[in-house]
């Protein structure tokens, strides 16, 4: 393929997992909306928030970090969404699927929250860099049982490289998630966790944190935040189906396995109360722990 | 002349003509220390791997000469030097005795050449002599309050050091009837095994104590935190790869290359716990200096956990960070002297707020901690995944979570040292400060350039690493300019990470800035959302106290062990032990004499059940 | 946008669908001290639920359009919504809720309530009411979505262009003015 055709394909696959993701943020707040019994706001909802926020007329920052701080995660998005397998077997939806490995997503998908948390830094704002503070800690919490659990898969089928994953899958028409149920369980439990859902919401917090991280953030860089979140939700999902679930074979099937695998941390923030910070630590080295570490040792003997 | 002596002579024979220098006039010294760095680091890059000395004493042949492995420590030597050196110039302005600093600042340097180009144990062990006192001579330099305490703890962890290196040496020598270190590494397999694990205990205790492995680690925080800044990024940044070196040739040269993995895999495992704990010991300090001594201790960790397992992917990781980790926490110790020179502290509970103030330093700060913390698309990431996989491939993943736990932890550190320095709200106390000499931020900015570089094209590296993995054994290293591949055959194609992420950043960078551009604008840091309330101009919400409460309370239960406290019960218990000993003291000569003889008699009894 | 298109049609078609975008996200920023705020809840909630017509509450004054003012203000209280609003981001609009904030209601006699609401800062919609019912706060909502789309809620471009007079008002009443200055 050419430079163009590549970069075409990219850009096409950043705008279905911008759109996609903005619909799923609509239908989270639906969903969320029906079992409070209330009617809740249209699915597209989101798109006019996101062009609302770009149509501010005035933006404010505290600095060159906070100016630059949506970009480090939007970067970080669309980058670990280019690494993801999206489509088996479509020579046309590869983008650099084969340039990387699961070691290096995991660390790709810090990068966005870190330089974010310096811009975060930067405002001055003691709500913000209480809501770092939890969410490094957060951070440490669940990426241990999600190592373990990945470190299982990968020993397990002797590869660390995401597509021959989703190939292997593929080709024994079985899913991971079947045969290594254990970790498959651990990261399962991890998800609210990882997309900071409620009872994981203690970074955020609106009601003791003032929304935490973002609470300085406003117009143009909230748009920008949430357009990226939305990109790198859409890429968390499909890293996860591509890992656990069987990868896809085409588009349709990744939307529908990301949007069934969506609904279980929405649903389960739904109805879910909030964690303090050393009890969302402990409650991902509890069970997830226990079950990855189980995990491993079956992968490994 | 030969060029090893040359080399020798500038550090040495420069040390004492900067004494003199000084003495006369600084700016001469200033001059004459740049000069001197510059020539040691021209003259090494001349000296091939075929330069040799040799000369004879007492009926062993001592010698001289860089071997392939100790070549790519003399580069980052001879890249670190010169650089702390020239930072070193405005850095120690209106010091005093700085003729005594600069003295044994070369002799430091010229000891850690000397360790590498050592081709015998004597040389070797002269060298690390001279090595450890000069440093710790500059440990009492400033002569603060509570250094000698400091000072003794350093200096009684080297003489262990020490003692267990010389033992070593004369239990080699008695054995094997040779000094030099290759003979040794070559007839190490015909010994027995117990003098095989004597020997190799021996000195990887007596090398771990530079490599500040788990036990051993005590001096090395307080140490790396209370010498000048521009020695802090030597000591940590070269001074502890002295260890390394000796630890890869112990347990990769002797060891593995002879068929003994398990004592590789113990040391594997004390450097994970090296690394965990002094992970979590960075991220409670209230001091920089202090959170970057830890860090080197946990960073180490990394290093002598690759070199333990010993697989090739896993040494070569290892040197590569052991290279990295010079660099990185060299510009990390420099950063922060220029911050405890320009803004009078460096406790994050003082500091804020000084990125419009240090710009530069702030820039090198942040790039050299991405680093640090292992994110690509810098430098660090290279090391940490090479690290990653051959523990992942090899079989050791009980290991490879320890570390991984502990570089997750470690984003912690690396956030609080940047957000503590310069961010949160601005203070008026800091309203005068101003940006470092440029001779200061130059170099750290030249070492953060390196550091992007080899982000994204590591091979630049790889080549002198594959050359120096040759000293180790390993013969057929293939590598790839930005490529890095594991032992099952999956790759990272490095430009593909960075060229995504730039084109992303910079694109999106003139989005976001050009869009509303004349809408949008900068406010003061006290301009936040506080409920309404407009903070005063004395209030200062900035957050800096207690920063991980929640992560120190999720972790409490594994502080109760501190290693600190442990040796603290133990010298309670020889402080008793000296009371009962100094008895033996008569004070009569011939009680002495029979001390000595009793003392030959077990040493001959024992000799024949070791050796 | 406009810079893209200097047609005057096109940039009336940028302005349209921004005007769209904004009165179809209200973020609300809820200054509850008066007793009007025990109404915000019911309308929030499942009863009422106000998020169907794309009303939600932000956290913080930077993310927020709409303040959102439920009752009475103490002369007190008056600085902090000065400074709210000031916080936030242009376009925004306020909601006097309940009689006090348009002639003091029933606190008309009190010494240290103000009477006026419009008087410190520029409302674009008054709610009637002692206290007004969750239909009546929708109802309001809903003439200011209308407003918006017309492009007639410009309460923020008059507090600029009137700031001086503003000012006045605000510093009359608020003796100990310390207040970091207004940025924009």
């Amino acid at each position: 393929m050419t430079f163009w055709q590549i970069l075409g394909i990219a850009l096409l696959t950043i705008l279905i997992a911008f759109i996609t993701g903005l619909f799923y943020m609509g239908i989270r707040r639906k969903v969320i909306a029906r079992v409070q019994n209330r009617y809740g706001p249209p699915v597209y909802q989101n798109f006019l928030d996101v062009m609302k926020l770009w149509s501010k007329d005035s933006n404010i920052h505290h600095g060159i970090m906070q100016h630059l701080a949506p970009l480090w995660m939007i970067s970080m998005s669309i980058a670990t969404l280019l690494f993801v397998p999206i489509a088996y077997k479509s020579h046309f939806w590869t983008n650099f699927t084969f340039n990387g490995d699961l070691i290096l997503l995991l660390y790709l998908m810090v990068f966005g929250s870190l330089g974010f948390a310096l811009g975060v830094g930067q405002t001055g704002n003691p709500n913000s860099a209480i809501g770092v503070s939890r969410g490094l800690t957060q951070l440490v919490g669940y990426e241990l049982p999600w190592v373990i659990a990945l470190i299982a898969v990968m020993i397990q089928y002797k590869t660390t490289s995401l597509t021959d994953l989703v190939a292997f899958q593929q080709q024994h028409h079985t899913w991971i998630a079947f045969q290594q149920p254990f970790a498959f369980l651990a990261a399962f439990l991890l998800i609210p966790a990882m997309f900071h859902y409620s009872p994981y919401d203690v970074i955020v917090a609106p009601a003791e944190l003032a929304s935490g991280p973002i609470s300085e953030f406003g117009g143009k860089y909230l748009g920008l935040m949430m357009s990226s979140s939305s990109i790198f939700m859409f890429a968390k999902l499909a890293l996860f189906v591509d890992i656990f679930l069987g990868g896809a074979q085409n588009w349709l099937w990744m939307i529908i396995k990301t949007l069934t695998l969506y609904m279980w941390p929405v649903l389960w923030s739904a109805i879910s109360p909030r964690y303090r910070t050393e009890q969302s630590i402990w409650s991902v080295w509890k069970w997830p722990l226990i079950l990855s570490v189980l995990g491993l040792i079956i992968a490994s003997v | 002349m030969n060029t090893l002596v040359l080399l020798l002579l500038i550090f040495f024979g420069g040390g004492l003509l900067t004494y003199l220098a000084y003495k006369i006039s600084k700016v001469v010294g200033d001059i004459l220390i740049a000069i001197l760095g510059l020539a040691g680091a021209y003259v090494f890059f001349t000296v091939s791997s075929q330069t040799s000395l040799t000369f004879s004493l007492g009926g062993f042949t001592l010698g001289l000469g860089f071997s392939e492995y100790s070549w790519i420590f003399g580069l980052l030597l001879s890249i670190l030097a010169p650089l702390a050196l020239i930072y070193s110039i405005p850095y120690m302005k209106g010091h005093d005795r700085l003729e005594w600093f600069y003295m044994l600042f070369l002799f430091v340097i010229g000891g850690m050449f000397g360790i590498l180009m050592a081709k015998d144990w004597v040389t070797l062990f002269i060298f690390w002599e001279i090595m450890t006192w000069s440093s710790y001579l500059i440990i009492l330099y400033s002569r603060k309050k509570g250094l000698d305490k400091i000072g003794l703890k350093y200096i009684f962890f080297s003489a262990i050091g020490a003692y267990s290196l010389l033992t070593a040496i004369v239990v080699i020598g008695g054995t094997m009837r040779t000094l030099s270190i290759a003979e040794t590494i070559s007839l190490f397999g015909v010994l027995p095994l117990k003098a095989q694990l004597l020997i190799g205990i021996l000195l990887i205790t007596g090398f771990g104590v530079k490599a500040a492995v788990m036990p051993l680690h005590v001096w090395a925080p307080d140490a790396y935190t209370n010498t000048p800044m521009s020695f802090s990024a030597i000591f940590s940044g070269a001074m502890s790869k002295m260890g390394i070196y000796g630890l890869g040739l112990v347990v990769v040269n002797m060891y593995l290359n002879h068929g003994i993995g398990s004592v590789g895999h113990w040391l594997a495992w004390f450097g994970a716990f090296t690394a965990l704990f002094g992970t979590f010991y960075a991220v409670v300090q209230d001091d920089a200096r202090k959170l970057l001594a830890w860090s080197s201790v946990a960073q180490l960790g990394y290093i002598v956990t690759g070199i333990g397992i010993g697989t090739k992917l896993a040494v070569f990781a290892a040197l590569y960070l052991a290279l990295l980790h010079g660099l990185f926490k060299g510009t990390l110790f420099m950063a922060i002297g220029a911050v405890e020179r320009q803004a009078g502290t460096t406790k994050f509970s003082e500091l804020r707020a000084l990125i419009r103030k240090m710009p530069y330093t702030f820039l090198s700060a942040l790039i050299a901690i991405i680093a640090l913390a292992g994110i690509p698309p810098l430098a660090g990431f290279v090391g940490k995944w090479m690290l990653y996989e051959s523990l992942i491939t090899s079989g050791h993943y009980w290991v490879v979570i320890f570390l991984f736990f502990a570089s997750t932890a470690g984003f912690l550190y690396s956030y609080r040292f940047l957000f503590g320095v310069f961010l949160g709200q601005e203070e008026d106390d800091y309203k005068d400060v101003k940006e470092a000499p440029a001779l200061m931020t130059l170099p750290m900015l030249l070492l953060a350039l390196v550091l992007i570089v080899l982000g994204t094209l590591p091979g630049f590296i790889f080549k002198p690493l594959a050359y120096s993995m040759q000293g180790l054994g390993f013969t057929d290293i293939s590598y790839h300019m930005s490529v890095l591949t594991n032992s099952w055959g999956n790759s990272v194609s490095l430009p593909y990470i960075s060229w995504t992420l730039a084109t992303v950043f910079v694109l999106f960078l003139i989005v976001i800035t050009w869009v509303n551009h004349k809408g949008t604008h900068n406010v003061s840091t006290k301009d936040i959302h506080t409920a309404g309330e407009p903070p005063s101009e004395e209030d200062n919400y900035h957050f800096a106290l207690d920063f991980y409460k929640p992560f120190m309370r999720s972790i409490a239960p594994v502080f109760k062990y501190s290693i600190t406290r442990i040796y603290n019960a133990i010298g309670r218990g020889i402080e008793d032990f000296f009371e009962y000993v100094r008895r033996f003291y008569t004070g009569n000569a011939q009680t002495y004499a029979l001390y000595v003889i009793i003392f030959f008699a077990i040493l001959l009894l024992l000799a024949n059940q070791i050796f | 946008m406009n810079y893209v298109l200097n047609d005057r049609e096109s940039s009336k078609i940028i302005e349209f669908i921004k005007n769209f975008a904004r009165k179809n996200s209200l973020w609300i920023a809820a200054y509850g001290t008066g007793c009007g705020a025990i109404e915000i809840p019911p309308t929030m909630t499942s009863r009422y639920d106000a998020e169907r017509l794309s009303i939600r509450g932000a956290a913080t004054p930077r993310q927020a359009d709409v303040l959102l003012i439920t009752g009475y203000l103490a002369v007190k209280t008056l600085k902090r919504v000065i400074r709210t609003y000031e916080q936030m981001q242009d376009p925004k609009y306020v909601i006097g809720f309940g009689s006090c904030t348009i002639n003091g209601g029933m606190y008309w006699d009190s010494y240290n309530t103000i009477k006026q609401l419009g008087l410190y800062i520029p409302v674009d919609v008054y709610i009637n009411g002692c206290m007004p019912r969750p239909e009546a706060v929708i109802a309001g909502f809903a003439k200011l979505q209308e407003m918006i789309g017309k492009g007639e809620a410009n309460g923020w471009k008059h507090y600029k262009e009137n700031l001086e007079w503003y000012r006045q008002n605000q510093q009359r009443l608020i003796k100990n003015w310390k207040m970091p200055d207004f940025n924009w």
